[in-house]
């Protein structure tokens, strides 16, 4: 029976090979679907090949066991129906916030004046009005995963890739950018595959998490997420609560393995 | 990797230089190019073994050597101890770094000609000409090692009661080696440009008169194998020095 | 590492004197340096000819500049110098972007690079002039072959050291091949190009003169030759001043267009 699903990753595996040294499994026979519109959380110890799994179906490693279809295709690409924001921002440093927002949608042949006007939109919409000349290295941490954000979302991709991007911001800021996200993905909703080591995180954001192992990285087990998000005091709630338990246990467990397989 | 992978991936790495010699005498050969410029390859060789056995070769690289050694030698032990002086006297610092800042920007073969008015054709303004020129690159790479000393070694060293000369000499020292070694690298090489042009220029003796002389006489294959040889001791001194140094900061550690 | 440093409460002055102190010191020194030659020259502890006053040396430019052979002289060695910058600007880059994008390009050019680094190349220049007379085109050869390794090495290194993640971005944008390579890449290696390119400049400087010392000629090289085997010392002190000059404008100005280039890029130093 054909998959409903829009993203389907289908006992993928994927060997790292460095320049220098052996080759490693770094994930092994995975399989995920992801329904349209869905926020799927990627949870998992460092180096258990999460942001690998990512930037196979982004298309910009090779899918060389078994394969990742996209709406029914097969990915071979990296696309803009598959937007990517990365942990360190990868704002192009000679380039404003507006030239940065721009320049996926200048790819796209999109009218000049249609551009700049959809540029500011999403510039504002992450709340950078006022930076939009400014350069990267004139912002804070927060400041750029915001421009990095509206750049992302300014080209329209149906799906979002995001590889921890709140992991290089402090505490207080990480949580005033999960907010946002949401309030953003609740206003325009897209597919959103969301790596993270962040147990809370995963559990906040996302409806369903998908619990990865250590190297080799295998789908240990995916677990419902779906809370209140609106509730502004869902994190204290006891079925929240309960739940990043019960994923903060699973999360050990194979941040041990891990440990005991790099010494 | 095995040795034998090792040189093998050597030789791979240099086999273009090796297609660019066997072209070189192709070319030649075949008289594509005007063989007066550019005799084969082989009449190269043929024309420096036979200064080799004259000993023309011998005689004039050893009165190169010898300028390009001596003034090797002033430059790196007096930069050095300038160097050194001025990262760690502030006084010597306040007067000695807005001359550094001027010297620096001078195209030192600038001082070619000077050298030859105050010592005339020989040795002496050559060996002058490596010792200004090279002096430089010795004193900032001392100096910017000298001061890149780990506070925390100092005090620690001050504090088991160390002298300050001790000091210098047992932390400030060594701890500036890289970057000193890294200034002689540049002093080196330094060295060769300036010793090869002035004696392109102004010489009676040395590796760079003997091409011009050669030149001159219409002698072209030995000519561009005395060309040859300054290059490629250009190139081993550099190589031999890498490798030295190497052992010598691995022995440090 | 950490320097010797002295903390902030030992220090006499405030930081912004510091600067601007450093300043006149650099201004003052050459000044006293000036005034210390000219001292030196009148005392007679050495010859006129040894050590011409600094003020002969003035009135020699001075007379120079009045003749034109002063606009001649530094008007061909710029000329010269800035020419085969260009093309090792040009070339340079282009080869280095070559040989970071196409293996067999890396192959054969990756030995000629790192075995001509550190070769003294002025010893081809007797080459150079027999392949191609005694005209400017064997000057700005030499200075090609000299200056060109430093362009070559800083753009493989640039490119090579760009970071994926922009790469990825732009195509993740849709951006094709040759739009990442003019549009990404090279914006993103361009502070570590220019950092090459500032080593060729004055790497130029100096070739120009060499050849023109040993080719002889008009050129600040031949007039300081000519100087010289005219035994005219204020002549050959005055070609030291006025090189030492245009070395000096030309760093500045390299200095400056690097400034205006990396407005993006030095504020993050700035920030730090």
């Amino acid at each position: 029976m054909p998959s409903q699903a829009q993203i389907v990753v289908d006992n993928v595996s994927h060997m790292y090979r460095p320049a220098r040294g052996r080759a490693v499994l770094a994930l092994e026979q995975i399989s995920l679907e992801v329904r349209e519109r869905e926020f799927v959380a990627l949870l998992g110890p460092s180096g258990c090949g999460k942001s690998t799994l990512l930037y196979l179906i982004g298309g910009f490693l090779p899918v060389e066991t078994g394969a990742i279809l996209v709406d029914g295709k097969p990915v071979t690409a990296p696309g803009p129906d598959r937007g990517i924001v990365f942990q360190h921002f990868a704002l192009f440093p000679w380039k404003t916030v507006r030239g940065n927002v721009l320049y996926g949608l200048e790819r796209q042949g999109m009218p000049k004046e249609e551009r700049e006007k959809r540029a500011q939109e999403f510039i504002e919409l992450v709340g950078l009005h006022g930076f939009e000349d400014s350069y990267p290295s004139q912002l804070s941490g927060g400041m750029k995963q915001r421009a990095a954000l509206a750049r992302t979302l300014a080209f329209d991709p149906k799906i979002l890739l995001m590889d921890e991007p709140f992991g290089a911001l402090d505490a207080q800021t990480r949580g005033l950018m999960q907010r946002e996200l949401l309030a953003i993905w609740q206003r325009t909703p897209k597919t959103v595959i969301f790596v993270t080591h962040d147990v809370q995180e995963a559990v906040y954001l996302a409806d369903r998490v998908a619990v990865m192992s250590a190297r080799p990285g295998r789908i240990k087990t995916i677990v419902d997420t779906k809370f209140d998000k609106t509730d502004p005091h869902i994190h204290k709630a006891k079925a929240f609560v309960d739940k990043v338990d019960e994923l903060w246990d699973l999360v050990r467990e194979e941040a041990i393995k891990a440990q005991g397989k790099r010494s | 990797m095995s040795t034998l992978a090792r040189i093998g991936r050597e030789a791979f790495r240099y086999t273009p230089l090796l297609l660019i010699a066997l072209a070189w005498e192709t070319v030649s050969r075949l008289e594509l190019v005007s063989t007066t410029a550019l005799p084969p390859l082989s009449e190269v060789i043929a024309a420096w073994i036979d200064m080799l056995k004259s000993g023309e070769l011998q005689n004039n690289g050893a009165a190169s050597f010898y300028r390009g050694v001596s003034g090797l030698v002033l430059a790196i032990g007096i930069g050095a101890v300038l160097g050194i002086g001025m990262a760690w006297w502030k006084t010597a610092n306040i007067l000695l770094s807005p001359l550094v800042e001027i010297f620096y920007p001078l195209p030192k073969s600038a001082l070619i000609p000077v050298t030859v008015i105050w010592l005339g054709f020989g040795d002496g303004s050559k060996i002058l000409l490596i010792f200004l020129g090279c002096m430089l690159p010795v004193t900032i790479g001392a100096f910017n090692g000298a001061r890149a000393s780990e506070q925390v070694l100092v005090w620690s060293a001050r504090s088991m009661g160390a002298s300050k000369l001790r000091m210098l000499w047992d932390v400030v020292v060594p701890g500036a080696m890289p970057e000193l070694l890294n200034g002689i690298r540049t002093a080196l090489a330094l060295s060769f440009i300036l010793l090869v042009s002035s004696e392109l220029i102004v010489a009676q003796k040395g590796f760079g008169y003997l091409i011009g002389y050669l030149g001159a006489n219409g002698n072209y294959d030995a000519m561009y194998a005395v060309v040859l040889t300054v290059a490629f001791l250009g190139f081993a001194a550099d190589r031999i020095y890498l490798v030295i140094t190497k052992r010598v900061l691995a022995w440090r550690e | 590492m950490a320097r010797v440093e002295q903390p902030d409460s030992e220090r006499m002055f405030p930081v912004w004197a510091f600067t601007l102190f450093s300043g006149f010191l650099r201004v003052f020194s050459i000044l006293v340096l000036l005034a210390a030659w000219e001292i030196l020259a009148q005392s007679g502890a050495f010859t006129p000819f040894q050590l011409p006053a600094f003020s002969r040396v003035v009135v020699r430019i001075w007379q120079d500049a009045v003749t034109g052979d002063l606009l001649i002289n530094t008007g061909l060695t710029l000329y010269r110098a800035l020419v085969s910058f260009a093309i090792c600007a040009v070339l340079g880059v282009a080869i280095g972007v070559a040989m970071s994008r196409n293996k067999i390009a890396h192959w054969f050019f990756d030995p000629i690079v790192s075995v001509g680094f550190p070769m003294p190349k002025i010893a081809f220049l007797p080459v150079v002039i027999l392949w191609l007379g005694v005209y400017d085109v064997s000057k700005i050869s030499i200075i090609v072959i000299d200056a060109i390794f430093p362009v070559i090495a800083a753009t493989v290194i640039a490119i090579e050291g760009v970071e994926q993640q922009l790469i990825w971005s732009a195509r993740n944008m849709g951006a094709s091949n040759r739009q990442v390579l003019t549009q990404i890449v090279l914006p993103a290696a361009l502070p570590q190009i220019l950092t090459g390119l500032q080593v060729a400049l004055p790497l130029t400087l100096i070739v120009a003169v060499v050849a023109e010392m040993l080719m002889g000629g008009y050129g600040l090289g031949g007039a300081m030759m000519t100087a010289s085997r005219f035994a005219n010392s204020p002549g050959v002190f005055a070609g030291i001043v006025e090189i030492a000059a245009i070395g000096y404008v030309l760093v500045k100005a390299m200095a400056l267009i690097r400034h205006r280039l990396l407005v993006w890029h030095q504020e993050s130093t700035e920030r730090s």
